[in-house]
């Protein structure tokens, strides 16, 4: 997990990193918008190819892609098999096991498809902004795009304190490891429900000290943000330019 | 030893548990997307208004939410051994975080979680964030907060109205996830066919993570209960009699 959440994925060099965040999420946000509402699997496919794409000259490794593309793959296998078997009329072939007779449909297979696309397109998206594009950057974006400050005040100090936390987990985790604490069922479940039990009131214990060394440097109860640099207009430019090329590919 | 510890747990936490919790990105159409992320607006607005007022008085409110935020994000993506489907999944951790800091607060905590999961793990998605945040941060708070309140103040234990309160959150945002799910991918067939289906699929490892969930949930809050008794009075959900030291 630490291994996904680091930023060391990728090259901050590169000209997708280096694109002003809110051009990126703006366009992700129309390209999803296109990808989950086309009725094809051509053009969700096409935004899968020109985001791996992007991820690999990113230089995100076939390692890193297939570990964060492995839950939504298994999903998108379940949903086409559920789809296969369970809906639609025309059969397109007939299975018997242990008895049971499997009806895969080839309508039912169309819309699984159809389903598998738009799983391969928006998450390959979302890859390209998660791996070119820092948390605070994110959510700086996200604030210029009106999203309430609460929400993303909250969002910095949960990723601030998320490495922490995720470190004294890991320290609990293998003090109770050596001490047998996940032998067995029973004591298995005593013992997470402890280290869950820590990582409360470590978070309660942490929030109190960190407030105070926050009020001791002037926090009033809004976190600063990024501030962000004018627009590049050969940036809005290239993006509108993109996102509307494919539009135009979605449309015809 | 402390990498190795690290590496440990990155590793268990990589594991691909076999039904996952959170809506993917892309399963939805565009108009489902759009009407679950309307309907749970009000809720995301109603839990910034009230941390708002809440931290006007009390400034480490916010960097508290924001920590269980990320306890809640760290236990989502702890995977816990399914004995009968001889498999992995994992626990919500919204029904605890609704009992500590109350439903709409909880609403915020999972938005966020799920908002850094879409981002940075594939775990849900910006199209179905609002989806997941119904299914986990609203139905799974409000019936883990309401079953909590109810048992205690019908005179349940805090174990037993933890454990309540653990279990039925957990179901609540499987059996809606499961609705959302048979909703947005139905196409043309009849929803309660698929519906029924989609709960089957989810009940080998859900049935019995719930109730794991509930275990955790009533362990841990009773953990706080014997150690740090101070933290349950502060955030309301004992009173100052009730601690042990005073009998």
């Amino acid at each position: 997990m630490h291994h996904h959440l680091s930023r060391q994925n990728f090259d901050p060099s590169h000209w997708v990193s280096s694109l002003d965040p809110r051009i990126k999420l703006l366009s992700a946000f129309a390209l999803l918008g296109l990808v989950i509402s086309s009725q094809g699997i051509g053009f969700p496919l096409l935004v899968t190819v020109v985001s791996l794409v992007l991820c690999l000259n990113l230089g995100v490794t076939l390692k890193t892609l297939a570990l964060r593309f492995s839950e939504p793959a298994f999903i998108a296998v379940t949903v086409l098999v559920l789809k296969l078997f369970c809906a639609g009329s025309v059969a397109l072939f007939t299975w018997r096991v242990a008895g049971i007779e499997l009806v895969g449909h080839r309508d039912g297979l169309w819309e699984g498809l159809q389903i598998v696309g738009r799983i391969a397109g928006g998450v390959t998206v979302l890859a390209v902004v998660g791996f070119s594009t820092p948390f605070t950057e994110l959510m700086a974006a996200l604030s210029w795009l009106r999203v309430p400050q609460a929400l993303i005040d909250v969002a910095l100090f949960a990723w601030r304190y998320l490495f922490l936390l995720l470190e004294d987990a890991q320290v609990v985790y293998h003090a109770q490891r050596n001490r047998l604490g996940y032998v067995g069922y029973r004591r298995g479940l005593s013992s997470f429900g402890t280290l869950a039990g820590v990582l409360v009131i470590k978070a309660f214990d942490n929030s109190q000290s960190v407030t105070t060394a926050m009020v001791q440097r002037g926090y009033d109860g809004q976190m600063p943000m990024l501030l962000h640099k004018p627009f590049v207009a050969r940036e809005v430019f290239c993006s509108l330019i993109f996102v509307s090329s494919l539009a135009l590919i979605r449309f015809i | 030893m402390g990498r190795t510890a690290c590496l440990t747990i990155i590793a268990l936490c990589s594991a691909t548990p076999a039904f996952a919790m959170h809506i993917s990105e892309g399963i939805l159409p565009f108009n489902w997307a759009v009407f679950w992320s309307v309907l749970v607006l009000p809720f995301v607005a109603l839990g910034v208004r009230q941390l708002n007022a809440l931290s006007r008085d009390d400034l480490s409110l916010k960097p508290l939410v924001g920590l269980l935020a990320a306890v809640v994000f760290i236990i989502s993506c702890m995977p816990i051994p399914v004995p009968t489907a001889g498999t992995c999944s994992h626990p919500c951790g919204t029904g605890v975080a609704a009992i500590l800091v109350g439903p709409l607060a909880s609403v915020l905590i999972s938005a966020v979680a799920l908002l850094i999961q879409a981002l940075f793990l594939a775990h849900g998605g910006l199209s179905t964030l609002g989806a997941n945040v119904f299914s986990m941060g609203v139905v799974g708070s409000f019936l883990g907060w309401f079953a909590f309140k109810a048992l205690r103040r019908m005179g349940a234990g805090l174990g037993v109205a933890g454990f309540v309160a653990g279990v039925l959150a957990d179901w609540g945002t499987y059996a809606t996830t499961s609705l959302i799910l048979a909703a947005g991918i139905r196409g043309n067939a009849p929803f309660l066919p698929l519906f029924t289906k989609v709960v089957i699929a989810f009940i080998p490892t859900q049935l019995p993570l719930g109730i794991l969930e509930g275990v955790i949930t009533a362990g841990m809050v009773q953990l706080l209960y014997k150690k740090r008794p101070d933290l349950l009075v502060r955030m309301k959900v004992i009173t100052e009699q009730e601690v042990p030291d005073h009998g």
